[in-house]
């Protein structure tokens, strides 16, 4: 059984169809990294998993119950796109309000265990409204963990939150999906960070889901390449793009060889041309090569 | 890899207190909840002395010479409603209208303030995220309203009796009983749903728009204000508040049914 299971969803907003026949499979335990363009449909596609608004057509199953079921709507923890709380309220105040929402037994003891997981518990009394970007977006997805939800739907919650604030976070979802029940799609644009943590990747475009696969099929997805410096980089190019199908130099100014060929051929070839080799090593894409390569594809 | 999940199903009541508690615990820490009760508690109290103090006062008007004598409140009820043979106060017509029924106009503005800022902060979101049946919500406004603007009827009674008091007037009932206030009062709370729906319909057809929810509520509730003076007079009985709660009843199922679905057909975001 997948935590959420989508069939041919669609949903229009009168002639313009922002999510087209999607299908989409998240796994128990799944860390799903949901990505796409901007208006590609991600966050369309989140809300109508949450239920916020209507779809079009097609199914939504969230582990096996239709997606309309109290009990697994109970259960499901949200952040999308900004963080819902009240401004004239204090952080303790619009949490104390989702403890109640969520009929949690002792509230007291699970916004303060919450508020310490995202280290926001100093900043409890403070006023919505005065918090800062990242500490407001520490307060959406305490407010999201509040009560272990056993599915929890985050857009873009890594916006505007510092670099220990993402470490933070990386390790608080880790440890959400550990016990291999509950799962957390998570839509970002930060995909090096996202590619840190995430089980299985969605790639949507124009509300059409492209591909769908796990991090370990990424990886073996992920061409290699070799990256190296030489001290007449100009030569060196040419001479690697006479010899090799795909040669290019990258932003660091690295001369990447995309082919099956390992470094040692590659100094031997260029030395036995008069170019000396200063810098060599193996690498793979990451997963924002990955997906830009996709939609140059898709173009 | 332990892979059984189980959800725990929480009961309409269980749904219904947790959404009437975000309610109360938001409502008691807003400032226009106090503001309101206040307004109504000082309003009586300053027209009653203001009324009073004004009283036999000469106006001329400059163009015409015409002289206009203000008359102020004779009796402390005449806040609540027209006595047996009476006008309902003085002779300024503008403080004629601005009786009890007023609380029904200041319980418009906050039910508008109050649902459509749970969709401008965006807590709408959480909100609805967890509870699929919208039914929940409005039941859960149309309550709270109701008692937020019976607090108001109770404070602006009590103004009544207070600026009466201070004021010196009499509290004479000229053959009405203290069981006809009662029912008057209690006929006016009772009443108190069928505007709160009205207002709860335009708010959540409103969503983010607080200024088209107050505009909608006040015209509208204006349609229905005529009425309040009529249906729970000074001279009421217990069968006027029972006609009240039973038409309460039947309007907030109504239009509770189609603020459900409004909300139940239309983005919450």
């Amino acid at each position: 059984m997948n935590a959420v299971e989508i069939k041919n969803l669609s949903k229009n907003f009168g002639e313009k169809q922002a999510v087209c026949s999607l299908n989409m499979s998240v796994p128990m335990g799944a860390i799903y990294g949901f990505i796409g363009e901007n208006g590609s449909g991600k966050s369309t596609t989140e809300k109508m998993i949450c239920g916020l608004i209507p779809k079009s057509g097609g199914s939504i199953k969230l582990y096996g119950k239709d997606y309309i079921d109290e009990s697994v709507r109970a259960s499901m923890g949200v952040l999308i796109e900004a963080p819902g709380c009240y401004p004239s309220l204090t952080v303790w105040d619009n949490m104390m309000l989702q403890a109640h929402n969520l009929s949690i037994s002792n509230p007291e003891k699970e916004v303060i265990s919450v508020l310490k997981k995202v280290r926001m518990e100093g900043a409890a009394g403070n006023k919505y409204k005065n918090c800062s970007l990242g500490m407001k977006q520490r307060v959406g997805i305490a407010m999201a963990l509040l009560g272990n939800p056993t599915l929890l739907v985050l857009d873009e919650p890594l916006n505007g939150l510092d670099a220990d604030g993402m470490r933070i976070m990386r390790e608080v979802f880790k440890d959400i999906v550990r016990d291999g029940t509950r799962s957390i799609i998570v839509s970002s644009h930060l995909l090096g960070e996202l590619q840190k943590v995430a089980t299985h990747y969605g790639i949507i475009r124009h509300g059409k889901m492209i591909c769908e696969m796990t991090a370990e099929e990424l990886d073996k997805s992920c061409r290699c390449f070799v990256a190296l410096k030489a001290e007449e980089m100009g030569k060196a190019k040419a001479l690697l793009e006479d010899k090799y199908l795909k040669v290019v130099k990258d932003e660091a100014e690295y001369i990447r060889v995309y082919d099956s060929v390992t470094p040692e051929e590659i100094v031997s070839y260029l030395y036995n041309h008069g170019v000396c080799v200063t810098e060599i090593q193996t690498d793979k894409i990451g997963l924002e090569e990955y997906y830009i390569d996709l939609m140059k594809e898709g173009k | 890899m332990n892979n059984a999940v189980s959800f725990e199903k929480r009961r309409f009541k269980n749904r219904m207190n947790s959404m009437l508690k975000v309610d109360f615990h938001r409502a008691l820490r807003s400032k226009v909840f106090y503001i309101l009760i206040a307004c109504a508690l000082i309003m009586p109290i300053l027209m009653t002395v203001m009324m009073a103090m004004m009283d036999g006062s000469v106006s001329v008007n400059q163009q015409t010479g015409v002289e206009t004598v203000m008359r102020g409140p004779e009796n402390a009820w005449q806040n609540l409603g027209t006595l047996p043979g009476g006008e309902s106060m003085g002779g300024a017509e503008i403080f004629a209208m601005c009786n009890i029924n007023m609380a029904f106009m200041g319980v418009a503005v906050f039910i508008c303030l109050f649902i459509t800022d749970d969709f401008r902060s965006g807590y709408a979101k959480n909100l609805f995220t967890v509870r699929a049946k919208r039914g929940e919500y409005v039941i859960s406004k149309i309550l709270f309203g109701s008692l937020c603007g019976s607090l108001m009827i109770i404070a602006y009674f009590l103004g009544s009796v207070l600026g009466g008091a201070i004021a010196g007037l009499s509290f004479e009932l000229h053959g009405l009983t203290a069981g006809n206030i009662l029912s008057c009062i209690i006929a006016k709370i009772c009443l108190m749903p069928l505007f709160v729906s009205v207002f709860t319909l335009i708010s959540v057809a409103s969503k983010q728009k607080a200024w088209l929810a107050i505009c909608g509520s006040l015209g509208g509730g204006m349609l229905l204000f005529m009425t309040v003076s009529i249906v729970t007079p000074l001279s009421s009985t217990i069968i006027n508040a029972l006609l009240c709660l039973a038409g309460s009843a039947l309007f907030a199922l109504g239009l509770g049914a189609i603020s459900k679905l409004i909300l139940k057909n239309t983005s919450m975001v």
